[in-house]
C-alpha cells in the first residue's frame, strides 16, 4: 500500500489511542483528588500528568508562575489550542488522518470517527468547567471503544488493519511506560505502608488510569501490593494494556506486514523484546524502575523511527 | 404540620414535613438556619438553583439506570421487579467528631455479641449466670442446635455486620437494630459515592470527605485470614441465591471488586468434607465462603432439606474445619429483636465497659405487665415479629388501623416470644430534593463493620431515607430512598 496511507493509518489510531489515555487519566485524577487524605497540594496532585503526558515546558511557556491548579491542568491537556497534544487536537488530527484514508477504512468506522469529532469539537468551542469535564471524558471513551469496535468487526485484516494495530498499540505500550514511571516516582512506595488503605487508593488509581483495576483484583489477591502493580502491568501477556501485551501483538502486526529485508524495524521490536526479557521485577525496582522505563521508552521510540524509515520515510512530515 | 420560613440567603423553602416539629433536624437548627457543617452545602445548592439540582436529579437517575444499579421487590403488586436505586442527590454529612463515639459502639457491640454467640454455641454461662434468660433463648426459633461446640477460625461468628442507627429527638445515636445475617447495602454505599462524586464534585472538594470505597480489600483480607490452608493459598467466593435475589447487584458487585468467583449452590460440590468448586479445569477446593444465603437454605442435610440454593455437606465441611463460612451459622440469634433488649446487658457481661451506644427501649411480649401496656397503648408503639428484617412483619402504631392492630394483638397473644414492641421513637430528618422540591424526610444510618484480624467499622454507611412524607419506614423493600453519607476527616 502506498507509504502516506499507511502512515495516516499509522497515526489516526495513534492520536485516538492518546486522547483516550488523556481523558482517561484527567478523569482518574479528579476522582482521585476529590476525597485525597494525603494532604497533598493542588500542585502535586496535578503537576504529573502534565509530566505524563510530556506538557511540562508547554505549560510553563503558557503560565509562567508554573502554579498547576485544577482548572489550568484540565483546560491545558483537554483543549487548550497552545498545547499540541490537547485531547481536542489529537482527535483533530486523528479525523484528518482519518480522511486522508478514507478508502482505506470502512464506511461505519469514518462515520463513527467523523460523528464523534464533530460532536467533541462542538462540546470544546467553549471552554469546559472542571465539574463538567467528567461527562465529557466519558463520551470519549465510549466514542473511541465504538471506534476501536467497528475496526475489529468491519475492517479487512491485511496491511491497513495492521497499520492501524500499530499505531494503537505503540502509543498504549507508551502511555502505559510514563503512567507507571510517572506515578511509581511519586508514591515512592514504602514496603512498611504495603496494605494501608492508602496505598489501595493510590495503586488503585494507577490501574483504573489503565483500566486495569478489576482484572488485577482477579490476578491478585494479597491487596494491592505495588512490586505485583509493576509485575502486572509491564509483564502480564494477558492484560492488553500492559508492555508485554503490546509488544507481542506489535510483533504480530509487523509480522503480518512483512518486515523490509533490509530495514530495522526487526531490530527495533527485538530491542523492546530484550528489554521485557531482562525485566525482574524485584530487581528491577531496587536498581531503579525509572531508568528501566526510561530505556523502554527509548526502545519505543526506537521502533516508532524504525516504521518511519522502513515503510513511511518516502512522505516525512505532514501527516504527524 | 406545613412550615415556610425564609432561607438564610434568600431562596424560599418549604418543609412539608408532617411528622411532629419535636424529630430532630440533621440539616437545619432551631431557627431554621442550616447546621454550621452544612453551609457549604448550603451556598453550594443555592448557587446550583432549582433547574441546575433538577438536572442533577436526572443524571443521577440515569447514571444508576445505566450502571445496572438495582434491587428486586419480594412482595406486594410490584414483586419481582427490578427497581433502580433510589438516590437522593443532597448528601448526608457527619462531622468527625460524631462518628467517633459511633465507630467505638460499633466495635464495643460487635464485640461483644461475638462474645456471646461463642459463648452460646459453648458453655452458656451467660445463661447461668441469669444475665439473658435461657427462656428467651431456648423459645426464639433462631438458636442453631446443629453447630454446638463447633469452633468456627478465629473464633468469630460475626465477621460482617450492619448495624442500624437512628437519632432520636435530641439527635443522640442509637441502636435501632443489629443485623447480623447477611445483611445488605454495602455496594449501595459504594455506589452512591461513586455517583455523588460525579453529580457534585466542587461541593466534594469543598470537604474533607473520608473514603469507603476500600470496602471490598477489607472484607476480602478478613475473609483470606480465614482460610483454613492460609491465606495465600485461599479460594475465596461468594455464594448467591442467583439472579433473582434482592440483593443480586451487591453479590456480584463484592464478587467483581475483589476479583472472586460468584458461585450459586449449584457451582458447588462437598466431598470427603471439603468444599469444591466445578470449574472448566476440574474441582477446585474452597477455602472461605462469603455466603449470602440464610442459613436455613445453606445445607439440605442439616437444615431445609428442600433447599436447592446451597450444597449438601457444607456443614460438615465447616466442623470439620475445611472451609470457612462468613457469617458463621447461628449467628441469627444474636439479633434477634427480643435479644435486642438485652445487648446492654450483654457488653457489660463481657467487657465490663459502660455501652456507648444506647438502645431504644423495648418491650418483651412474654412479661405480663409489659404485654398489658403495650396492648392497651398499641397506637404509640412500633410491633416488630422478631425474626423478620427488612420491614416486613411489622406494625406502625400511629400509622395503623383498627383492624391492623387487632389483628397483630391476636398474634401477640398467641405467640409472645415472637414479638416486641418499642415506643415510636421520631427518627431524625434530612433536607431530601424530591419531584423539584426540597422537602424533609426521615431517616437512619446503617454503618458496616468487618470483623477479620480486628474489627473496622468503614466511614459512612447507607443512610437509608423515608420517601413518603411523614414516614418512618426507611426499608428499601418499602419504597425507601438513599443519601450518601460523608463522614469527614475533620
Amino acid at each position: 500500500m502506498l507509504s502516506r496511507i499507511a502512515e495516516s493509518l499509522y497515526w489516526m489510531a495513534r492520536h485516538l489511542e492518546r486522547a483516550d489515555n488523556t481523558a482517561r487519566a484527567l478523569d482518574i485524577n479528579v476522582v482521585h483528588m476529590l476525597e485525597s487524605d494525603e494532604g497533598l497540594t493542588e500542585d502535586a496532585q496535578w503537576r504529573p500528568l502534565l509530566t505524563i503526558f510530556g506538557a511540562d515546558a508547554g505549560f510553563e511557556a503558557r503560565y509562567p508562575d508554573r502554579r498547576a491548579t485544577v482548572q489550568r491542568v484540565i483546560h491545558f491537556l483537554t483543549q487548550d489550542p497552545a498545547n499540541p497534544g490537547c485531547i481536542h487536537n489529537s482527535l483533530r488530527l486523528a479525523r484528518e488522518n482519518a480522511r486522508a484514508a478514507r478508502d482505506r477504512i470502512s464506511t461505519a468506522m469514518w462515520e463513527s470517527l467523523n460523528g464523534f469529532w464533530l460532536a467533541a469539537d462542538d462540546h470544546l468551542q467553549a471552554k469546559l468547567p472542571p465539574w463538567r469535564a467528567a461527562e465529557l471524558y466519558s463520551f470519549i471513551h465510549r466514542e473511541v471503544a465504538t471506534f476501536l469496535g467497528l475496526t475489529q468487526t468491519t475492517m479487512m485484516r491485511g496491511e491497513a488493519h495492521s497499520f492501524v494495530r500499530l499505531g494503537s498499540l505503540q502509543e498504549r505500550a507508551d502511555m502505559t511506560a510514563r503512567i507507571l514511571d510517572v506515578r511509581y516516582h511519586l508514591l515512592l512506595p514504602d514496603l512498611s505502608l504495603v496494605g494501608s488503605p492508602l496505598d489501595y487508593y493510590q495503586w488503585g488509581a494507577l490501574l483504573k488510569s489503565l483500566s486495569g483495576f478489576e482484572s488485577y483484583r482477579r490476578c491478585h489477591q494479597n491487596g494491592i501490593r505495588p512490586i505485583d502493580v509493576v509485575e502486572f502491568v509491564i509483564l502480564n501477556p494477558d492484560f492488553p494494556r500492559s508492555i508485554t501485551y503490546c509488544v507481542n501483538a506489535l510483533e504480530h502486526a509487523l509480522t503480518r506486514i512483512g518486515y523490509s529485508p533490509d530495514g530495522v524495524a526487526a531490530a527495533a521490536i527485538a530491542a523492546l523484546r530484550d528489554q521485557i526479557l531482562e525485566m525482574e521485577p524485584g530487581r528491577i525496582i531496587e536498581s531503579g524502575l525509572h531508568q528501566y522505563l526510561e530505556g523502554l521508552l527509548m526502545c519505543l521510540a526506537g521502533l516508532g523511527d524504525a516504521l518511519s524509515t522502513d515503510y513511511f520515510e518516502a512522505y516525512p512530515g505532514d501527516a504527524s | 404540620m406545613f412550615r415556610q420560613f425564609q432561607a438564610n440567603g434568600g431562596g424560599q423553602l418549604l418543609d412539608h414535613s408532617e411528622g411532629p416539629a419535636m424529630a430532630f433536624h440533621e440539616f437545619y437548627r432551631d431557627d431554621f438556619r442550616p447546621r454550621d457543617h452544612y453551609l457549604a452545602m448550603w451556598e453550594h445548592i443555592q448557587g446550583i438553583g432549582q433547574q441546575g439540582l433538577a438536572r442533577k436529579a436526572r443524571d443521577a437517575q440515569l447514571a444508576l439506570h445505566n450502571e445496572g444499579v438495582t434491587f428486586t421487590l419480594y412482595s406486594g403488586k410490584d414483586k419481582g421487579i427490578e427497581r433502580v436505586w433510589p438516590l437522593d442527590i443532597l448528601p448526608r454529612i457527619i462531622p468527625a467528631r460524631e462518628w467517633q463515639p459511633i465507630e467505638a459502639g460499633l466495635k464495643q457491640r460487635v464485640c461483644a455479641l461475638n462474645l456471646f454467640l461463642k459463648d452460646l454455641y459453648h458453655g452458656q454461662q451467660i445463661l447461668k449466670d441469669g444475665v439473658v434468660p435461657p427462656e428467651l433463648i431456648y423459645r426464639g426459633k433462631d438458636l442453631c442446635r446443629e453447630i454446638m461446640d463447633v469452633d468456627p477460625p478465629g473464633d468469630i461468628y460475626l465477621h460482617i455486620s450492619g448495624v442500624d442507627l437512628i437519632r432520636d429527638e435530641d439527635g443522640r445515636y442509637l441502636v435501632l437494630e443489629d443485623n447480623l445475617r447477611t445483611p445488605s447495602g454495602v455496594s449501595y454505599m459504594i455506589e452512591n459515592r461513586v455517583i455523588q462524586r460525579r453529580l457534585l464534585p466542587e461541593l466534594f472538594s469543598n470537604y474533607r470527605v473520608r473514603r469507603v470505597e476500600h470496602y471490598p480489600e477489607h472484607l476480602l483480607q478478613a475473609l483470606r485470614y480465614l482460610s483454613p490452608r492460609g491465606p495465600d493459598a485461599a479460594v475465596v467466593v461468594v455464594l448467591t441465591p442467583g439472579l433473582f435475589n434482592a440483593a443480586y447487584f451487591e453479590h456480584s458487585f463484592l464478587a467483581r471488586e475483589m476479583g472472586v468467583e460468584l458461585a450459586e449452590g449449584r457451582d458447588l460440590v462437598c466431598k470427603n468434607d471439603k468444599v469444591y468448586l466445578k470449574t472448566t479445569l476440574g474441582l477446585r477446593q474452597v477455602d472461605v465462603i462469603y455466603r449470602r444465603i440464610d442459613d436455613e437454605y445453606l445445607d439440605p442435610l442439616v437444615f431445609r432439606a428442600d433447599s436447592v440454593l446451597g450444597a449438601a455437606g457444607l456443614i460438615n465441611a465447616w466442623r470439620a474445619g475445611n472451609v470457612a463460612l462468613v457469617n458463621a451459622p447461628g449467628t441469627g440469634i444474636a439479633d434477634d429483636k427480643a435479644v435486642y433488649a438485652y445487648v446492654p446487658d450483654i457488653i457489660r457481661y463481657y467487657l465490663g465497659e459502660t455501652p456507648i451506644l444506647p438502645s431504644v427501649p423495648t418491650y418483651q411480649m412474654t412479661d405480663h405487665q409489659d404485654r398489658t401496656y403495650v396492648l392497651d397503648n398499641m397506637e404509640k408503639m412500633v410491633i416488630k415479629a422478631v425474626a423478620e428484617s427488612g420491614g416486613y412483619g411489622m406494625l406502625m402504631g400511629p400509622d395503623s388501623t383498627a383492624a391492623q392492630r387487632d389483628q397483630f394483638a391476636k398474634k401477640i397473644v398467641a405467640a409472645p416470644r415472637h414479638y416486641i414492641a418499642q415506643p415510636v421513637v421520631q427518627i431524625s430528618r434530612h433536607l431530601c430534593y424530591l419531584d423539584a422540591e426540597l422537602e424533609s424526610r426521615h431517616l437512619d444510618l446503617r454503618p458496616f463493620c468487618i470483623y477479620g484480624r480486628d474489627i473496622e467499622v468503614v466511614p459512612g454507611g447507607l443512610t437509608r431515607v423515608a420517601m413518603r412524607r411523614g414516614s418512618l419506614v426507611v426499608n428499601s423493600s418499602q419504597g425507601g430512598g438513599s443519601k450518601d453519607t460523608w463522614v469527614l476527616a475533620d
